[in-house]
């Protein structure tokens, strides 16, 4: 197996090669590689992926900003069913 | 129709040491409380942790038990199997929106612990791999054995004192191995660079885990740290081969885990062609790290910082466990990653600030804080296992860069 096909987002199974190709054609930031790629928008929302996303725009450009921003949170933070969200909601 | 919402003068998120010890805290100071955890059991991580400590062996199991107890006597509720999926204030009062209907309180506190980061190597998704975690929660927490004879990725304090506690369960390891090098594990691949991490250790604490270090050095003579001279074949601690000089290239198999590829690295993790070869294994647990789970901080508006020897992003906090978001607090491996000892104390000290602000401790509050800041930091200096070197300066950061910010002309 080439290492370019490891996948780095388990959830969206997104490889190290879509993450090259997108940063190729100028999605930088780990905020611009996930609107790209879906890397860090599945299930998990992140909680298993962000974390190497983040590790692997570093290594790409060591100056980039450690800048929670990129990494904000929105609910629901948890996989949840309509039902649930009506109960809470209406 | 209006869904029916559950209220209380405190909301914890997180029943692990930090929660658990606040829940008790706070209700022994008159506060309503209610503990939320998405797990079956409360406890937290301190579910599946046992070292030895000084010729005895300390059981998290056992610890958790009694603040549980402690907890149902005053009256806590404890709410298990709850998933917190968001919160906003809403006039005054928090409204956590949980997988089992909305709470509100005036005061939340948050503690929600720390997650893992994985170490991702060709084949990491077949079934067999986990996270050194998942291996500790299995057999400990489940008493399942994860496999008949395992391998670890990824060489750290917790690979470390996971790989005892499996040994000690029975469970037999192939050895702990480096990752393969690359972008994603970073200085974590290179042998010298994980021999300094150990015999850094080695010397902060009198610990079993921590002697490891002591032993590699014994191991090496009067070397020094000079990874060139670990031995190939690696060392063996208890019954558990390290091997500093070999990283796994692969997991393979074809439903599942049958082997790793392993092969010789020189000093900068690159490998050394020809040297690869199979170990037959089924099972295979993945040691990246921890970083502090603080998605709730966010969704409520906190702002974060990035502190490295604390395990990264962390929201702002004060010395007292406040956020600059009012009524918000924080306890535990959220503010960073320490031992559970550490967490305890810190819950203990984000109840009191939480009762001080409630104004249910009257004059007393201040002094209640301070003494409570005084055991965290007590707890911490002869705290056995330490995540990391840094943690003590990298806090006292913190607090500074707090004041300069919201306590400045207050
Ligand atoms: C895999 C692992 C192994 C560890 N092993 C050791 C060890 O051997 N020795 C040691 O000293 N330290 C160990 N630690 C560090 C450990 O985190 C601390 O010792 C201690 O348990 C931290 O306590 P805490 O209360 O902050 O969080 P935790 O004990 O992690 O508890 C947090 C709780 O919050 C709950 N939670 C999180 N998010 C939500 C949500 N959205 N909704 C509802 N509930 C939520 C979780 O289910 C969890 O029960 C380990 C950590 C991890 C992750
Ligand atoms: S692993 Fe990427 S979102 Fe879950």
């Amino acid at each position: 197996m080439k290492p370019s096909s490891l996948i780095i987002c388990r959830c969206e199974e997104v490889t190290i090669e879509q993450l090259e190709q997108a940063y190729q054609t100028g999605s930088c930031t780990s905020r611009q590689l996930k609107m790209k790629t879906r890397a860090s928008m599945g299930a998990c929302q992140g909680r298993v992926c962000r974390q190497l996303v983040d590790a692997w725009v570093h290594d790409k450009d060591p100056d980039s900003p450690h800048d929670a921003e990129l990494l904000s949170y929105r609910p629901p933070i948890r996989p949840i069913t309509f039902g649930q969200l009506a109960k809470g909601e209406l | 129709m209006k869904p029916k919402l559950q209220q209380t003068d405190l909301i914890i998120v997180g029943a692990g040491p930090a929660g658990l010890s606040a829940a008790t805290a706070a209700a022994d100071n008159g506060l309503s409380v209610t503990v939320i955890d998405e797990f079956p059991e409360p406890g937290g991580r301190m579910l599946g942790q046992f070292h030895e400590e000084q010729g005895h062996w300390w059981v998290g199991k056992r610890i958790a038990d009694e603040l549980i107890e402690k907890n149902r006597a005053q009256g806590v509720s404890i709410r298990c199997g709850v998933s917190v999926y968001g919160m906003l204030k809403v006039d005054q009062l928090w409204e956590v929106s949980t997988s089992h209907g909305t709470w509100t309180a005036p005061r939340v506190l948050l503690a929600t612990g720390a997650a893992e980061i994985p170490m991702p190597t060709c084949g990491w998704t077949l079934p067999g791999v986990m996270s050194i975690g998942a291996a500790q929660v299995m057999t400990n927490v489940h008493y399942v054995k994860p496999g008949k004879r395992g391998l670890i990725i990824g060489v750290n304090v917790l690979a470390m004192a996971i790989a005892r506690e499996l040994s000690v369960s029975g469970v037999m390891l192939a050895g702990i191995v480096l990752p393969p090098g690359g972008p994603l594990a970073g200085k974590a691949a290179l042998p010298r660079n994980n021999l300094q991490v150990l015999m850094g250790l080695s010397h902060l604490a009198p610990s079993p885990i921590l002697r490891f270090g002591g032993k590699i050095a014994y191991a090496l003579g009067m070397a020094g740290i000079v990874s060139s001279l670990f031995p190939r074949r690696g060392i063996k601690l208890w019954d558990i081969p390290l091997k500093l000089r070999t990283a796994a290239v692969s997991i393979n198999g074809t439903d599942r885990v049958e082997s790793v590829t392993l092969a010789d690295v020189n000093a900068k993790g690159e490998i050394i062609a020809g040297s690869e070869r199979e170990e037959a294994v089924d099972f295979v647990a993945l040691a990246g790290g921890l970083y502090p789970l603080a998605e709730l901080a966010s969704v409520a508006g906190c702002p974060f910082i990035y502190t490295p020897e604390l395990g990264g992003h962390l929201p702002l906090h004060s010395e007292r466990m406040q956020t600059p978001v009012e009524g918000l607090y924080v306890a535990g491996n959220i503010t960073g990653v320490e031992s559970a000892l550490v967490a305890m104390a810190q819950g203990q000290l984000a109840a009191a600030s939480i009762c001080s602000d409630a104004g249910v401790l009257g004059e007393d509050g201040d002094r209640k804080v301070v003494e409570a800041i005084g055991e965290v930091q007590r707890v911490r200096a002869s705290a056995l296992i330490q995540f990391h070197p840094g943690i003590p300066e990298a806090r006292r950061k913190i607090y500074r860069m707090w004041q300069q910010t919201y306590e400045a002309g207050v």
